[in-house]
């Protein structure tokens, strides 16, 4: 195999000046294609307008097998049911919380508002939906995401220079394989673009290109963080891109410079503007209080409406009741309840809770010795606010107990002191004591405590230690709420030790009015995103339940499983997600057999075989990149993350490898003459469409018993089947 | 980057001494002599002192404890295994327990001392646990001049080796864990032998195929099949020297070496050979040995396969499955953590070791058993049965509450063997695998399913190993044999399997990403009222100096590979191109020894960083050379000053600023390493205002230092 040698050229300039097939080029630099008249008329047209009718073709076949049968299924289907939630949401505008960035989300929800939905129903899985619910026209507004995906696939093979062949193969597979994500299919197209505009630089249209690449990063990642992969492989090409501008001695350093910013205004400014304004919009949508509050900083919910907090006093008195947020990512309100704690002291609990009730009411008295006051239930009328620095006593309303420490290991983080509930208003030693600390306040800093704003932080009175609620869980007993903890460090920036007062009630306080309340836009945005990747992190599998819907990443590439998406009972409209398997496996196949080509030609070079123009060589490696790097990105981090995956986890990645079956089959026919080639790939055409409608009834809905379906399920694996 | 084309060019900045050189008749070729006399002195003189302080260091007190430490408990106790030559189960391959069991055996110790905990006292045992220790101290001793001769041998002058090899010496966890009974000193011991054969056959590339280059192939295949059969760790091994050889390969493979396909093809397969089917079969062959010593039934039965077991003396039979079908007194919780309902009924569980709970006694199940069969008829296919757990005298039943782990499934429970009232819940059919209706159930050997007739479910455990079957008035049978293929493959599949299981929390595992930084040690030993303990902590100057070094040369290649983009050549070619190689190879052997663990999901020590550490020093070393020296011995392989166009010999000047830096930086090593040393030795006691003295980070968990707070 390695027998025949072309002359070998030996520098630069010898490789360059290899003799290409000789090409027409046009004042575009397009390969030149004279215009053929033909005689009879249709044909002509054919021939003049077939770049567009082509796609149109395409797009129109793309459109019907999106909609084909829509609305057949009257229930709510798999995800819809979180979707259609948070849609509902949006439309009574109510605060959320998801791990999701919410630019789908908000897609979602306007195809709702388009649909005239009031936001109502509550999207129970697999209930049917009421009257009034427009879900046709909701699944119609989405799924023409999915149809433009086709168009789409079709000219990014064009800009990769697939062959006319190969540019139909990659756009049936696309067209016959139900499911792929749009914002990653622009991105790829619009990098290919882009990178078609290399030798354009700072022209038009290449700034054109950069931006809506830009752009579609910025709404790939809005949709989800797994967008994050195709970012990455912008940014790689990117890098590679600089790296050899880079060793370009003859371009000018303020040229270099120049391209350096474009890329850094187009590639990361715009996509965090756009990141950051999908935001925005989702806070300024959402400006009811809803079920995701307690995720949020207390300043935030503030501002929300139907939200007391505007009613709180501003400054905290003695005698005021109060609950008491930690400002740490994910922080909750502290908490007791009468369980106690099952070693250690084993007094009663304190722990650290999102949902709110009562038992995180807590009272500010003063010490036992301090002289009679408000504080100390005399009934003096008089009002005193409580102080920076002042020591004071904290009582849990509903058990009557003071938050207490002392120097018992606390049950998790044993290097810090146990934080407890003990005695009662009388009962008690000094082991009560907390001294507040003001440490900084977002409105004006006074010395009194303000609700909301002030940060605050409490330290033992006798220990010295710090109140603190880190992210340690405590086990079953304490019914996996957060750990409190006295912690004996004295660290100003630990925010685990921060807190700050969230709901206050004093009658005999003004409310404080909303004006006081302001929260910042970046303070929250960023808040919101670290909550989404903590709870992201959490998605871990339980090893000791078997999720019959979860599946590894190893049995994506091969089919290995299928995901039922709602009930199988006979009598139901069931759907079925499956792969069409000739598409999933050619991909598959495809990527093993790049790979072995690559190995092949690189160890050719070495001995110096030239099989390619130095022009060649680099359009092969771009494509091979593009392809193979893009599907590696997106498959995987899913083998290393720890979280539950899914099989819909693996679309973004199989479309780079759709792309990279198009280029191989490209690849392996451009020696064959015409005929056989049309030949090979009409094979496949056929196939993917035969393949497609055989197993059509799985994406359009099955209203027979599963059972009907039987003699498809080829691999013994695919639960389609009982 | 390591071993890229070293057609070295010659720089003319770079002066370096010609010397003479003759020409050898019979070998056509050049005879270099680029080291002199004095030189070879002076490096055995070093040499011989740093092998002497090696072990000095290593044997020190290695009486002391006298008491069982950390690890001992498990490495100890299987070396006493096979001297009694009972079976046991390790994740482990068994080469280095071997090597601790022929020490035993030397030492004619019989393997009665079980290591159950640790703290239990040797003296009263009577186990010569000095003479067991001393393997593992010798091993440990010798890094150190396998480590200075690994760097004399890649070119480096006296100092720089020197370097490497003080490192290596003064490192207290180095110490700590190799004077213990414990199998990382051998992993590491054989991991420098295989780098030095690797460099001893890779300077001999010009010889290629002659006797010395097949001996040092051979030595280093056989160094790695050693590596290997001591720790899976072994495998990173494997990958840095696959690595070289990949990478040596394919410089062969370009033209202008002027290497027919042929040649190449040789080139190809002697590596092969050498370097993969040497390893394999080594690593085959200490399997071979384990399973001819261990031929008598222990405490590893329970793991194997009961054809595995058959083939062991003594081997007991009971009802048995991959899990035992195991019942006890404890009740299911009536309510579980998310808030379902259990039948609070008798446990059924799968326990994976033999005991008396495992014995179930089958009944015919009336109204379902032609009546006219006899009484001790043999159970065929489809019979149906109820099964009476001997030692609670209840029954095992199954019914449509759902299992504690998996709300689909049903749970298992026992009822009491008088209550009637719920029969139909207890009758079970069996189906034996491929059987038909006169197959009968045979112990052991039938794979079956147990299918409850009231709600038609299979009893089935997590891992979809169906029970597998014996009865107690069985007689005994005679020894079975399978082949060692066989064997080894079930072996190799449930090391694979237990050594990813090993997740669970040990107070002192720690995350990779802390090892380098020296974050935190482990607590080997305590002994309270002499305030005497052994933590594993590295000699915090040395493990700094490492890493550090590291980045320097991450910083020094950034910089180089960006100036060379711009045209700028910063660096000498012959200097670059040796910190390429040489320190190139040595932090891909880090990052090979070091990074894989990120990926692992079991639980990990501070000790399996060693071999990471010891790569991490010799790049430390050649940072050092880089730093201070910047010039370099050349050339290093044999014969190459004939074969090169270039016939020019170098010899790095060492000036006095190299010799000043070494000799304070190792002082400081050694001042450090003193420092620490009571807690690397566990004597002698600290008082607690010390020992807090000692905690330099927070992290550092050491017990009886002074309370705080």
């Amino acid at each position: 195999m390695l027998k025949q040698r072309k002359p070998t050229p030996k520098t630069k300039e010898e490789y360059d000046n290899v003799p290409l097939e000789p090409v027409d080029l046009d004042e575009n630099g397009k390969v030149y294609k004279p215009f053929k008249y033909h005689g009879n008329k249709y044909l002509g047209y054919w021939y003049q307008y077939k770049e567009y009718i082509i796609p149109l073709i395409f797009t129109f076949l793309s459109f019907w097998t999106r909609l084909y049968l829509i609305s057949y299924s009257k229930i709510v289907v798999w995800d819809e049911a979180h979707f259609g939630k948070f849609a509902s949401h949006y439309l009574k505008r109510e605060f959320y919380f998801d791990v999701h960035p919410p630019l789908g989300k908000m897609i979602v929800g306007l195809s709702g508002y388009l649909a005239g939905y009031n936001g109502s129903f509550d999207f129970g899985s697999g209930s049917a939906y009421p009257e009034h619910v427009n879900y046709s026209f909701m699944r119609v507004f989405l799924a023409t995401f999915g149809a433009w995906m086709v168009p789409l696939a079709y000219f990014t093979a064009i800009e990769l220079d697939f062959s006319q062949q190969s540019v139909f193969l990659v756009t049936l597979m696309v067209l016959f394989d139900s499911m792929l994500l749009f914002f990653t299919f622009t991105t790829v197209f619009f990098l290919t673009k882009f990178h078609n505009q290399r030798n354009n630089p700072f022209s038009l249209e290449w700034v054109v290109w950069l931006l809506l690449t830009g752009l579609s990063i910025g709404c790939v990642t809005s949709v989800k963080w797994v967008g994050l992969f195709v970012t990455a492989l912008v940014g790689l090409y990117t890098i590679e891109d600089l790296w050899e501008k880079f060793g370009d001695l003859s371009m000018p350093k303020t040229v270099y410079i120049q391209h350096w910013i474009a890329r850094i205004g187009g590639l990361i400014i715009l996509p965090l503007l756009v990141y950051m304004l999908s935001f925005a919009i989702h806070f300024a949508i959402l400006h009811n209080s809803g079920p995701g509050d307690a995720q949020m900083s207390s300043l935030f919910q503030a501002g929300l409406h139907g939200n007391d907090f505007s009613e709180n006093p501003f400054e905290l008195a003695y005698g005021s009741k109060f609950t008491l947020k930690n400002m740490g990512y994910g922080g909750g309100l502290l908490h007791s309840h009468i369980q106690t704690y099952p070693s250690g002291s084993e007094q009663q609990q304190i722990t650290c809770y999102h949902h709110k009730d009562s038992n995180n009411d807590w009272v500010v008295h003063k010490t036992r010795e301090a002289p009679a006051g408000f504080g100390n239930e005399t009934g003096e009328p008089e009002i005193e606010f409580v102080k920076d620095g002042d020591t004071i006593r904290l009582i849990h309303a509903n058990t009557g107990r003071n938050l207490h420490s002392h120097q018992v290991k606390a049950p998790v983080t044993k290097s810090q002191w146990e934080v407890s509930c003990y005695g009662n208003l009388t009962i008690g030693d000094k082991n009560d004591y907390w001294e507040i600390e003001i440490l900084d306040d977002m409105f004006k800093k006074t010395e009194r405590i303000h609700s909301l704003t002030s940060t605050l932080r409490f330290k033992h009175h006798v220990l010295g230690c710090y109140l603190r609620a880190g992210n340690a869980v405590l086990p079953q007993w304490g019914f996996k709420q957060i750990e409190v903890t006295c912690d004996k460090r004295d660290n100003p920036k630990d925010t685990y030790t921060h807190w700050n007062i969230e709901h206050h009630w004093n009658d005999k306080l003004p409310p404080g009015g909303r004006s006081n309340y302001k929260s910042r836009f970046l303070h929250d945005f960023w808040h919101l995103n670290v909550a989404m990747y903590t709870s992201n992190n959490a998605l871990v599998p339980d090893a000791d339940k078997e999720d019959i819907l979860a599946s590894t990443p190893l049995q994506w590439p091969i089919v290995e499983v299928g995901l039922r998406m709602c009930s199988w009972a006979d009598d139901v409209v069931k759907f079925y997600l499956l792969g069409n398997p000739f598409v999933w496996w050619s991909g598959t196949a495809s990527l093993a057999i790049f790979i072995f080509v690559l190995a092949y030609y690189i160890v050719r070079r070495q001995r110096q075989y030239n099989d390619f123009s130095p022009a060649q060589w680099d359009y092969f490696l771009y494509v091979g990149k593009i392809c193979g790097v893009g599907w590696l990105l997106h498959y995987i981090p899913f083998c290393i993350m720890g979280r539950v995956t899914y099989l819909h986890h693996y679309f973004p990645a199989l479309y780079f490898s759709i792309l990279m079956a198009g280029f191989v089959l490209d690849h392996f026919t451009s020696t064959c003459n015409s005929k056989i080639k049309n030949v090979i790939f009409g094979i496949c055409y056929l196939i993917i469409t035969g393949i497609f409608l055989y197993f059509k009834d799985i994406s359009f809905g099955m209203d027979y018993p599963s059972k009907e379906y039987k003699d498809r399920k080829w691999l013994s694996t695919w639960n389609i089947v009982d | 980057m390591t071993f890229r084309n070293r057609q070295e060019k010659q720089s003319g900045s770079l002066s370096g001494k010609k010397q003479e050189y003759d020409f050898d008749d019979k070998k056509k070729e050049f005879i270099v002599q680029f080291s002199d006399k004095k030189d070879d002195t002076l490096s055995l003189i070093v040499l011989a002192v740093l092998t002497f302080s090696a072990f000095v260091t290593r044997f020190w007190m290695i009486n002391h404890p006298d008491q069982v430490v950390f690890d001992e408990v498990h490495f100890g106790k299987f070396a006493s295994f096979y001297l009694r030559r009972e079976y046991y189960f390790d994740v482990h391959p068994p080469l280095a327990k071997l090597m601790l069991a022929g020490m035993g055996w030397l030492l004619g110790y019989d393997g009665h001392f079980e290591f159950d905990n640790i703290g239990d006292d040797y003296i009263t045992n009577d186990v010569p646990y000095v003479g067991f220790r001393a393997l593992p101290a010798t091993l440990g001793a010798l890094f150190v001049p396998l480590t200075y001769m690994i760097m004399k041998e890649s070119g480096y002058p006296i100092v720089t080796s020197l370097f490497a090899a003080g490192l290596v010496l003064f490192d207290n966890a180095l110490i700590c864990q190799t004077r213990l009974i414990l199998l990382d000193s051998m992993l590491v011991f054989f991991m420098l032998c295989t780098f030095y054969c690797y460099i001893r056959f890779y300077k001999l590339r010009l010889r290629e195929f002659s006797n010395e280059w097949y001996i040092w192939l051979v030595a280093c295949g056989v160094s790695l099949g050693l590596t290997l059969s001591v720790k899976m760790v072994g495998l990173f091994t494997v990958a840095t020297i696959g690595y070289a050889v990949l990478n040596d390969l394919w410089n062969l493979l370009d033209i202008n070496r002027g290497l027919s396909m042929t040649q190449f093809k040789k080139h190809f397969f002697v590596r092969a050979l050498g370097l993969i089917v040497v390893p394999l079969s080594i690593y085959l062959f200490w399997f071979y040995i384990h399973f001819l010593v261990l031929s008598k039934s222990g405490a590893g039965d329970g793991f194997m396969s009961p054809a595995f077991q058959e083939t062991l003396e003594g081997n007991v039979m009971s009802l048995q499955s991959y899990v035992f079908l195991h019942s006890h007194l404890a009740r299911y919780p009536l309510r579980y953590d998310d808030g379902r309902i259990s039948s609070a009924g008798q446990q059924v569980t799968g326990y994976p070791f033999d005991d008396i709970n495992n014995h179930w006694r089958i009944i015919p199940a009336e109204g379902f058993f032609d009546t006219s069969r006899p009484e001790n008829d043999t159970i065929y296919h489809g019979d149906h049965i109820l099964l009476e757990h001997i030692n609670t005298k209840t029954i095992l039943l199954t019914h449509d509450v759902a299992s504690p782990t998996m709300p689909t499934n049903q749970e298992f429970t026992t009822i009491a063997a008088n209550d009637t009232s719920r029969y139909n819940e207890t009758v079970f059919q069996i189906l034996i695998n491929d059987g038909d209706e006169d197959t009968v159930w045979k112990t052991k050997s039938s794979h079956f399913r147990l299918i409850h007739y009231d709600t038609n479910v299979a009893l089935w455990t997590h891992k979809k190993n169906l029970p597998e079957w014996d009865t107690e008035n069985l007689e005994p049978k005679p020894l079975k044999h399978i082949p060692f293929y066989k064997k080894f493959f079930e072996l190799q599949r449930l090391m694979i399997s237990h050594n990813s299981g090993l997740t669970k929390p040990h107070p002192y595992s720690s995350g990779p990403i802390n090892w380098p930084f020296l974050v935190r040690g482990i607590s080997f030993w305590t002994l309270g009222d002499k305030k005497q303990q052994i933590y594993l902590l590295g000699n915090p100057f040395t493990w700094w100096i490492s890493i550090g070094s590291i980045a320097v040369l991450v910083g020094v290649v950034a910089a180089d590979l960006i100036s060379r983009r711009r045209g700028v050549q910063p660096i000498p070619d012959p200097v670059r191109n040796r910190l390429y190689n040489s320190a190139g190879f040595f932090s891909m052997a880090w990052l090979f020894h070091y990074v894989p663990f990120f990926l692992m999901g079991r639980s990990l020590f501070l000790h399996h960083y060693l071999p990471g550490l010891i790569c991490s020093y010799l790049v430390a070393a050649a940072v050092f050379q880089f730093m201070f020296i910047s010039s370099i011995n050349y050339p290093v392989s044999v014969g190459l000053p004939y074969k090169s166009t270039s016939k020019i010999v170098l010899k790095a000047k060492v000036d006095y600023i190299a010799k000043i830096c070494c000799t304070v930086l190792l002082s400081i090593a050694g001042i450090m390493f003193i420092y620490f040393a009571p807690m690397t030795y566990g004597t002698p006691g600290l008082e607690p205002d010390d020992i807090s003295h000692r905690q330099w980070l927070e992290t550092w968990d050491f017990h009886f230092q002074t309370k705080k707070g």
